[in-house]
């Protein structure tokens, strides 16, 4: 376990010579032991990933953090979730939310478009942009939220959820926005939740207990 | 020598919010850490606090079960608590009312305020600028001897109850025997008259010498750790008994980033340029994130640094600062 949580809003990582971490920049509160900062540019790979990542936004800039010591991380007084992931789906979520992974992991730039207007515009409306980060492998990583996220378990049956308020998911998942604007939404008078997204499948998503953008 | 984080939420016993299943912030602090497994002087439980306070100690009805979510990571809760109607012989007596409020009571002392941090209050009590206030009482001058903070200072009189707090942020208590704690000016919201506070060599610090009690904001619970350590000073909330820190510069970030270089050199940082150094023996207070807040008496401190320069070096330093200022 390369993650330790301090308390709710920081993590300790352990950063031995075989298993260096990368993090957010900047998010470092303080560390004791040799260790040593390394800025990372560009993520994803391959040149597809260089350019979804200088396109969209989705370049979150990173440092690598090598050496060996016992390092804490923290960003802005938000909350910190660790997961595992075991290898199997990858983890679906905004750059912006990773505090910090195992260097282990990969992650990738992922392209909604393709999925057609819907899944573009449910892009727009979760704050993602047309991108999404894909984060493949095994290993432990530390999500930022707005309140805290707590994971929803999902088998087989459909959920929906407040796009500012969901974070991210892991497994089989299909996410689809389910916009129902009605003439009510139009002069102002709706209910606010017009825009959802209906996840349905098998795995877990993460929603924040906040509608909070950072 | 000691320094309880006197909260009432980081101790097991008549913990307010008793009955949850975990400390809200995930991990009590004020309890050993694994971090250099020291046998923290601080961490010994302390009587007066954490009595569960009238219409307050009970969980609420169906706050004892553990939530859903149990067992999962970090469900990051907000401790949430009945909301009672609280009145003066109900509130707490120099203890947090919750993890963001603290109640000090005043009979017939004084104690020493930042400006702004006072909510509220019961009874007569008078608030006086310190200037003022130190012509009246000369002593109380001399207890507070530092120029560039005394105007963000006020001295609270009277016989009441005092509720303090700052922009939501965590408030903790800590007192010292006889002992000295140097802390973030901008993180100080209260310290009774029996401390002296002085400015420390590190800009933005003030040190704390004496026996008594002071209270401190920080985003998020405050971490304790050992030197040695290395801390972003953003992150940075004080140090007791260690030595003043050095500067250590990451050079091989500094030569990997262009950018990091450049600021490194204006003296801005992002926390992985530049960090205070600990070394030797006592205890450094980290606040969880590295928001700090703007605190007007460093440019006022900076300033007067200025007059080292000569005329020409000024005019070549004013205009970086303004190519500064333009940047952001």
């Amino acid at each position: 376990m390369p993650f330790e949580t301090v308390n709710s809003k920081v993590v300790r990582a352990h950063v031995s010579p075989g298993t260096p971490v990368l993090a957010r920049r900047g998010s470092m509160l303080g560390y004791s032991g040799q260790v040593a900062f390394r800025p990372v540019h560009g993520q994803g790979r391959g040149i597809g990933g260089m350019v979804g990542a200088a396109m969209s936004g989705e370049s979150n800039p990173m440092m690598a953090t090598e050496g060996t010591g016992q390092v804490l991380y923290g960003h802005k007084g938000l909350h910190v979730t660790v997961l595992e992931l075991d290898g199997g789906a990858p983890l679906v979520c905004e750059a912006d939310r990773l505090l910090a992974h195992d260097a282990t992991l990969q992650t990738s730039v992922q392209f909604l478009g393709s999925g057609g207007l819907k899944s573009a515009i449910s892009g727009a409306m979760t704050g993602q942009g047309l991108f999404t980060t894909n984060v493949h492998g095994r290993g432990a990583v530390a999500l930022l939220s707005h309140g805290g996220a707590f994971p929803l378990q999902l088998q087989g049956q459909q959920i929906g959820v407040d796009p500012q308020a969901y974070v991210g998911h892991v497994g089989q998942l299909t996410v689809d926005l389910a916009a129902k604007v009605g003439f009510r939404d139009v002069v102002g008078r709706g209910s606010g939740e017009a825009f959802q997204l209906r996840i349905g499948g098998h795995g877990t998503v993460y929603v924040q207990a906040s509608e909070k953008k950072f | 020598m000691t320094y309880p984080p006197g909260n009432p939420y980081g101790q097991p016993q008549g913990n307010p919010y008793g009955g949850q299943q975990g400390n809200p912030y995930g991990q009590p602090y004020g309890q050993p850490q694994p971090h250099g497994g020291q046998p923290q002087p601080y961490g010994q439980p302390q009587p007066p606090y954490g009595q569960p306070q009238p219409g307050y100690g009970q969980p609420p009805p169906g706050y004892g079960q553990p939530p859903p979510y149990s067992g999962q990571p970090a469900p990051g809760g907000q401790p949430s608590w009945q909301p009672s109607t609280l009145n003066p012989h109900t509130l707490p007596d120099d203890d947090n009312v919750n993890p963001y409020v603290f109640c000090i009571a005043l009979t017939g002392g004084e104690w020493f305020m930042s400006k702004g941090a006072m909510l509220a209050y019961y009874g007569d009590v008078r608030f006086d600028a310190v200037t003022e206030y130190s012509s009246v009482q000369a002593w109380v001058a001399s207890r507070f001897s530092s120029p560039v903070y005394i105007s963000d200072w006020v001295v609270a009189q009277g016989h009441g109850k005092l509720l303090i707090g700052d922009r939501g942020f965590d408030l903790n208590s800590y007192d010292l025997d006889d002992g000295n704690l140097t802390i973030k000016a901008s993180n100080l919201c209260a310290f009774s008259k029996q401390l002296e506070l002085k400015q420390s060599i590190v800009p933005g610090f003030v040190t704390l010498i004496g026996t008594g009690k002071f209270i401190a904001s920080s985003n998020g619970p405050v971490i304790f750790v050992e030197p040695p350590f290395r801390a972003d000073p953003d992150a940075l909330l004080g140090w007791a008994d260690c030595p003043s820190p050095s500067v250590h510069h990451d050079a091989q970030w500094m030569t990997q980033n262009l950018r990091g270089m450049i600021s490194g050199a204006l003296g801005r940082a992002s926390g992985e340029e530049r960090q205070y150094d600990f070394t030797g023996q006592g205890t450094i207070l980290l606040q969880s994130s590295e928001v700090a807040r703007e605190d007007p008496a460093v440019l006022r401190l900076v300033e007067s640094q200025t007059q080292l320069l000569t005329n020409s070096q000024a005019g070549s330093l004013g205009q970086r600062l303004i190519a500064r200022a333009q940047q952001q």
